[in-house]
């Protein structure tokens, strides 16, 4: 089967999954409007202003970080779920007896990921650019692509959390436990393993900031962080962050190998 | 022509070995089952023909690999339970499973209507009763007209009514032409729609032929008289009459098909014996598998 017959089938299967539509309705509407905290947070003026949140170029940056939680956890979430059901409902295995290959299944899973992740960043520049419209006197176009590197960066950081998603749902393959794998890894046990394992094998190095979650993360990081690397601290002889190239080729290489580990073991499994 | 050639699977879960050097040759219009006791390793059969599990040695081969790796869509299969999406009409499950066959069709009122189900077509599967799940399933297996089709323990978890509908729309499949294999341990099942089979034990195969072949030539015959230890001695010394046995207040014996009941009776008035009770009957599938299998 061809891309649009395996997306067509995809869609055939989910569009009344109730998981699949609340989960995409509430990142749906989560992503423009999460960012309007920033008109009631007060910050550090010397650092912030409120206005960075919507004015270009910087709203691209914020909009992005906000976008990472929520993928991480909306779109994760409906990918994950999009591979177990399939697996506790029986009809993966009932999909391969009716006449799909090993191969086409996975594929069709894999250009799930491809395209939630093309729609979410699409997504996130119709809602970047309007948002950005609303809030810049005068509007230029020039002023509101002016680091297009972003929109790269925020597409890879969606592709790696949901080929993570796929991964860990092909492999752990029950729906609760997957989910909670998932959770857990991204949001404590990587943490600790940098913090509590890597750092001391490295010896405070900034290696640590190689684990993969963190890669991602450093797609589309806290732009604060930004800013802070411009303020001496005593003591401190470490980057928090990767570059984004850094970032960018390290997220590449674990997406790959997250799809190829998914891929692999899918094919030598019993199903 | 061969639609299924299997030669010697071997399939091991840990310490148990599930099938062991199994070999099967399934022709065109055969309507074949695969009998054996639960654990027999007759889903593990159809599991790995199906590409849903892999074997650790030996090879199948579908439709002379006619179909390359798309064989299965010339395929209509259930394996254990009805899998369908349960959020999904009836409608939609059957219309996803013609996409992946890439079949064309809109209108599943035929097939629905062949199990009983055009009126809850719209209705969610997960609002089915087990027999309507498996009903369905049965239509879904037609989609595309299908070469083959395959069951795998069909009528598993049916009440008496749906035991009864089942088996009529199996009976109306199989004498359609196609051939069909039907995995089961209900032996009558196998034995009123079945007309070849093969028998496992153990994922070893044991017997395969026609039902005919399979059961012997010698006809079981039944006697009762007021003098059963007289009965049971002169039954004793025919010599084409064997295995005898008492069953509760009856004899049971095995008598050789070139001979008569009225040869029995005669031989029995002659003795002496008057014989309250005469029956004689076809040696039964059930019976044969048991002999087979023990």
């Amino acid at each position: 089967m061809n891309v649009v017959q395996l997306l067509t089938l995809e869609w055939k299967k989910f569009r009344n999954n109730s998981v699949f539509n609340l989960f995409g309705i509430m990142f749906l509407v989560t992503f423009p409007t999460a960012i309007f905290i920033g008109k009631e947070i007060e910050l550090p003026a010397m650092v912030f202003n409120n206005s960075d949140f919507f004015t270009f170029p910087n709203n691209w940056e914020w909009m992005a970080y906000s976008g990472n939680w929520l993928v991480f956890f909306f779109l994760g979430f409906i990918m994950m779920n999009m591979v177990t059901s399939e697996i506790g409902f029986k009809t993966l295995r009932q999909n391969i007896i009716t006449g799909m290959t090993r191969n086409d299944f996975f594929k069709s899973k894999l250009y799930v990921a491809i395209a939630l992740s093309v729609g979410a960043t699409l997504y996130y520049m119709a809602c970047t650019l309007l948002i950005g419209f609303f809030h810049n006197d005068p509007y230029s176009l020039e002023n509101a692509f002016a680091e297009p590197a972003i929109i790269g960066r925020f597409f890879l950081m969606c592709m790696g959390y949901l080929s993570f998603a796929l991964l860990i749902g092909f492999v752990i393959r029950r729906s609760g436990v997957a989910i909670f794998t998932y959770t857990c890894y991204i949001l404590f046990i990587e943490l600790m393993l940098k913090w509590m394992v890597l750092s001391k094998v490295f010896d405070g190095s900034s290696m640590i900031n190689y684990c993969p979650m963190n890669a991602i993360e450093d797609l589309t990081p806290l732009p604060m962080w930004k800013k802070m690397e411009n303020v001496p601290v005593k003591d401190i002889d470490f980057a928090f962050l990767l570059t984004p190239t850094q970032a960018s080729v390290t997220s590449s290489v674990y997406i790959l190998l997250f799809i190829g580990l998914a891929y692999w073991h899918f094919m030598k499994k019993d199903i | 022509m061969s639609v299924l050639s299997i030669q010697n699977l071997s399939k091991n879960y840990g310490k148990i070995q599930a099938l062991d050097n199994l070999s099967l040759e399934i022709n065109k219009g055969e309507v074949y089952g695969i009998l054996g006791p639960n654990g027999s390793g007759k889903t593990t059969t159809l599991g790995v023909i199906l590409g849903i599990l892999h074997a650790d040695s030996g090879s199948y081969k579908w439709f002379n690999g006619q179909y390359g790796t798309a064989h299965r869509k010339r395929i209509g299969a259930i394996l254990e339970t009805p899998n369908f999406y349960p959020y999904k009409t009836a409608e939609d499950n059957l219309s996803i499973i013609s996409h992946i066959k890439g079949v064309k069709t809109d209108n599943y009122d035929k097939l629905l209507n062949l199990v009983n189900l055009a009126h809850r077509k719209k209705s969610a599967f997960r609002t089915y009763s087990l027999g309507m799940k498996q009903r369905l399933a049965i239509a879904a297996t037609m989609i595309g007209d299908p070469d083959v089709i395959i069951f795998d323990e069909p009528t598993n978890g049916l009440d008496p009514q749906g035991i009864a509908e089942v088996r009529q729309t199996l009976t109306e499949i199989a004498a359609s032409g196609k051939t069909v294999i039907m995995a089961s341990h209900i032996l009558d099942e196998v034995e009123k729609i079945c007309s070849h089979v093969a028998i496992i034990k153990n994922g070893k195969l044991l017997a395969t032929g026609s039902v005919g072949s399979i059961l012997s030539d010698e006809v079981t015959i039944e006697l009762q008289a007021e003098d059963m230890n007289g009965l049971r001695s002169l039954i004793d010394s025919v010599p084409w009459m064997n295995k005898s046995k008492m069953i509760t207040d009856r004899l049971e014996a095995q008598m050789d098909n070139n001979h008569t009941v009225a040869e029995i009776n005669k031989l029995a008035f002659d003795r002496g014996i008057t014989l309250t009770h005469l029956v004689a009957r076809k040696q039964r599938l059930e019976e044969e598998f048991l002999e087979i299998t023990k």
